[in-house]
């Protein structure tokens, strides 16, 4: 059973519902990336430095959390079955990690947030397949969706041909072609997922969007909305610094699924995050996943809000309203100040910090949207902006053109 | 034991009066202190005698002086006007740099005459010149007249320099004439000021009659015609901008300001050279003072702007030229705001459809003169009888092996300019044609190049469909343009359409 309910608007800013089977998410929402599987055994939660910490947080394991519950961080994680094998297993292992859903590990029972499990197109086709210490996998659509379902996953996604700002004409075309094949395999299958499917669409504006739905609507036997629950926008990595195509991107898709009418599913952006979340979801975007919070913890940085970071032995805690800065167990590990801290403890406190501004700025935003008024929205935006020079170019565009004009209201006569 | 330093009273008379360099800033001083003085009238006169002297005559109906405020007239660093433009009481001093200073001012009933002769002579002779004060009760309403004899400034105050355009100019953009205080309605009131020169200084125009409000050309926002951009204009209203400090005082910034193409710039009281003129200005007491103009970021050309940012937090030397407080906070907070105000100018709509603008009519202009260089190259082309390929490009070889191969049609190129648009000109079947080649057609068109006079479009390959489709969406050098990739064709233009046929040479060589 999955539903996708709107409850609010605010310019093409949504608010949302999304329920699957039942858990119930808050849209806008960002799924944090976890790596379930690190290595380790399950004693251990499976290992994995940094990204074990993590998991203690998502756990709730007393030691790492100092008693307090920060589940609320992880209601929906994203998990790639490319990162199952990161940690150079052999196959033995790999076996034995699929041989349970990661809600039937003991470790992981408590867990109730939502799992959308990726195809991790971008990294397998790099790669070439699932590489671990004595095997090579290669992997296809169905091999991709039979790791993803073994792993008992809420959301699951076709597996993507991600295409590159660089490629040529005919390359890109290729590539589109084999992601629709693989959506029109995925689709064959739809019946074996109990939870919802994502479709991958790949384009940095509307001819290429359009292309990219053609095609796939070309192979599939019926009309996207009933194969599909959800739209996953692919291929932004690569210009996730350039926020003026991320958000052409995104609301050209949006364009393209209003006209064709999908706009009643909810949109994905694939591995975006941070400062340009707040503009996508002004252009109605509903959802994301990243792992920058945890890459920008193992490099050092505290973020101070979504646009700025420092090194961790400059940040003041004291300004941060998070609950993670807010307790002295966890500003005591940030600052290293307890015995025999591992580096993954600290970095783990700072990766739930980031991670913590993050979703605070959805939240935010998610009662903005509430209010339904737009302005207040543009407000929001232009307030978070204020002192990024190079960034507050786009916001405001998309302000004025898109949610309030700066000019066009005031009166010009005067005195 | 404390001691006070000593003050040598007459080097810092001496020194205040040489701060002031230019002799315009005379007027500046006078229409500050009679704008101070509340009147709505004054008149500037400027005379010079057959030796070269000059004499400056000043007259205002403003409220007056009474002793005191002769006091603080002739005194140094003794003004009682603190809110007033002139705050720091030195202003006046410039017109120590004469041989004499005439007073007549009427305040409540009271006329008082007083003369300060030999200032300068005397304080160069190491001696504080005095004042003579005369008083009589009149039945008459208040008023000043200054009489400045002999005036000199910095290398002289040379009046054969002076021109009713330059003291225009520097009326309105460097004094109260040039007020935008009326726009915030705060404190303002009108005054009526009058320049006249003597005929021996220029007698080509009449004296100038201004008042003190900084008016913008008319609005003109979406003009008819094919070449208008220059005449395009818009208002950017007055707004009150609120500046919060770290230590929680809050500033006000008043910005108002325009935007406009060169003609409309031109309706500006300006004279000399405009690129010193337009931009961002920084203000205060509405008077500008020096330029912001990184408030616009690289990605704008700041001489399409005209703004005035007003803040009494700035704080100026003592002869208005320079800001004091660059270095502090209250700057930063100040410009901070204004680049946040002038990046949203910078989004509006209309000034993006203003840049536009432009540079489409600046591509008309480069086609038609393209046109008559092309009808050069097109007549020696005829004349030599088609010249062979001078650039061995593929696609050139390309060209020649399709013609080769029993094509339906015979190309081959007869001139061939590399960085031109129209860079190659055919002999065909039907005589000469006028051609763009290129490896991929969507490079061509990526590249914004004009179609104007492109009889056919030869490529290797098309290139990047999604590319062209969304050319196609966007419009063309502002005209409709659809690519027909099954026949092979452009249809280009809005009422007067064309059809310009591709030559995609990939598939016909290789096969
Ligand atoms: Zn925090």
């Amino acid at each position: 059973m999955v539903s996708f309910d709107i409850v609010a608007e605010a310019g093409e800013a949504r608010r949302g519902q999304l329920r699957i089977n039942d858990r119930t998410l808050e849209t806008p929402h960002l799924f944090p990336v976890i790596n379930f599987y690190g290595g380790g055994n399950e004693g251990a939660l499976f290992g994995g430095g940094v990204h074990r910490t993590v998991k203690e947080f998502l756990t709730h394991d007393n030691e790492i959390t100092g008693g307090e519950d920060y589940s609320d961080l992880f209601r929906g994680v994203m998990t790639s079955i490319s990162s199952l094998a990161d940690y150079g297993i052999r196959e033995k292992k790999l076996d034995w990690y699929l041989g349970n859903e990661i809600r039937e590990w003991d470790c992981f029972s408590d867990y109730n947030g939502m799992i959308f499990a990726d195809s991790g197109g971008y990294k397998i086709l790099k790669q070439g397949g699932l590489e671990g210490q004595d095997f090579e996998k290669d992997i296809d659509q169905d091999k991709a969706l039979d790791i993803q379902l073994a792993l008992g996953p809420d959301i699951v996604v076709n597996l993507d041909h991600p295409i590159h700002p660089d490629d040529e004409f005919e390359e890109r075309i290729e590539k589109m072609e084999q992601t629709a094949a693989n959506a029109a395999r995925f689709a064959e299958r739809r019946d074996e997922v109990d939870g919802a499917c994502y479709l991958t669409v790949h384009g940095y504006y509307e001819a290429m969007l359009e292309r990219s739905f053609d095609l796939i609507e070309d192979e599939l036997s019926e009309p996207i909305p009933e194969a599909f629950d959800g739209i996953a926008l692919g291929s932004l990595v690569p210009r996730k610094d350039n926020v003026e195509i991320l958000v052409e991107a995104v609301s050209d898709c949006k364009r393209e699924m209003q006209q064709r009418g999908y706009e009643d599913l909810p949109l994905h952006v694939l591995g975006i995050s941070g400062n340009a979340m707040p503009l996508l979801v002004a252009v109605g975007a509903d959802t994301f996943d990243s792992a920058s919070y945890l890459h920008q913890a193992i490099n050092g940085k505290y973020c101070v809000n979504l646009f700025e970071t420092v090194p961790i032995d400059e940040a003041n805690f004291d300004s941060c309203e998070c609950r993670v800065c807010n307790d002295d167990f966890h500003r005591a590990r940030m600052r290293n100040e307890m015995e025999d801290l591992y580096q993954k403890d600290i970095l783990g406190s700072v990766a739930a910090h980031n991670l913590a501004v993050q979703q605070r700025e959805l939240r935010k935003f998610r009662q903005l949207i509430a209010e339904g008024d737009k302005e207040r929205v543009a407000e929001y935006l232009e307030e978070a902006v204020k002192d990024q020079k190079g960034f507050r170019k786009f916001a405001y565009q998309l302000i004025n053109e898109r949610i309030n004009p700066y000019f066009e209201e005031i009166d010009t006569t005067y005195a | 034991m404390h001691k006070t330093p000593q003050v040598n009273e007459v080097n810092e008379f001496i020194e205040i009066a040489s701060d002031f360099e230019d002799p315009l800033e005379v007027i500046r001083e006078a229409l500050s202190n009679s704008y101070d003085a509340n009147a709505t009238q004054v008149d500037i006169n400027i005379e010079q005698d057959d030796e070269g002297r000059n004499t400056l005559v000043i007259k205002d109906n403003g409220h007056g002086m009474d002793e005191d405020d002769l006091s603080s007239f002739f005194d140094l660093g003794n003004s009682n006007k603190n809110d007033a433009i002139g705050y720091k009481g030195h202003g006046t001093k410039i017109y120590y740099k004469s041989d004499k200073v005439r007073v007549e001012t009427v305040k409540d009933g009271t006329r008082i005459e007083s003369v300060m002769n030999q200032p300068w002579a005397k304080l160069n002779n190491r001696e504080l010149p005095t004042y003579s004060i005369d008083t009589t009760d009149v039945d008459e309403p208040s008023r000043t007249r200054i009489e400045v004899h002999g005036f000199r400034a910095g290398q002289g105050f040379d009046p054969k320099q002076l021109t009713y355009n330059k003291i225009e100019h520097y009326i309105k953009w460097k004094t109260i004439g040039g007020s935008t205080a009326w726009y915030f309605n705060d404190d303002f009131h009108e005054m009526e000021i009058k320049v006249e020169l003597s005929p021996s200084i220029d007698d080509t125009q009449d004296p100038i009659e201004t008042d003190n409000r900084l008016k913008f050309p008319a609005e003109n926002l979406d003009p008819d015609g094919e070449f208008v951009a220059e005449e395009m204009c818009k208002h950017y209203p007055p707004q009150e901008l609120t500046v919060t400090l770290d230590d929680s005082r809050e500033l006000t910034v008043e910005v108002v300001g325009m935007v406009g193409g060169k003609e409309a710039r031109n309706k500006l009281p300006t004279y000399g050279k405009h690129s010193a003129q337009f931009g961002i200005w920084l203000a205060k007491d509405h008077i500008k003072v020096e330029r912001y103009n990184d408030a616009i970021g690289a990605d704008n050309e700041f001489f399409h702007f005209f703004f005035i940012a007003n803040c009494q937090g700035l704080e100026l030397s003592a002869n208005r030229e320079k800001i004091r407080n660059k270095s502090g906070d209250v700057y930063q907070a100040i410009t901070d705001e204004l680049d946040r105000f002038m990046t949203k100018v910078c989004q509006d709509s209309w000034y993006q459809n203003y840049i536009e603008r432009r540079k489409l009519e600046d591509k008309k202009r480069s086609i038609q003169s393209q046109e008559s260089t092309l009808e050069e190259r097109l007549q020696r082309t005829r004349d030599e009888g088609g010249l062979s390929p001078s650039n061995p490009a593929e696609v050139i070889a390309a060209l020649e092996r399709y013609s080769a191969n029993g094509a339906p049609e015979t190309v081959r190129i007869a001139d061939f300019q590399m960085d031109d648009e129209v860079n190659a000109i055919l002999e065909t079947d039907n005589g000469f044609e006028n051609a763009a080649l290129h490896v991929k057609l969507s490079d061509f068109f990526e590249e914004e190049a004009a179609l104007s006079h492109i009889d056919r479009l030869i490529c290797w390959k098309l290139g990047d469909l999604d590319a062209l489709t969304k050319i196609e969406r966007s419009s063309y050098l502002g005209e409709p343009i659809r690519f027909d990739f099954q026949s092979r064709e452009v249809h280009y233009g809005g009422d007067t359409k064309r059809t310009i046929p591709i030559l995609e040479l990939a598939d016909s060589v290789s096969s």
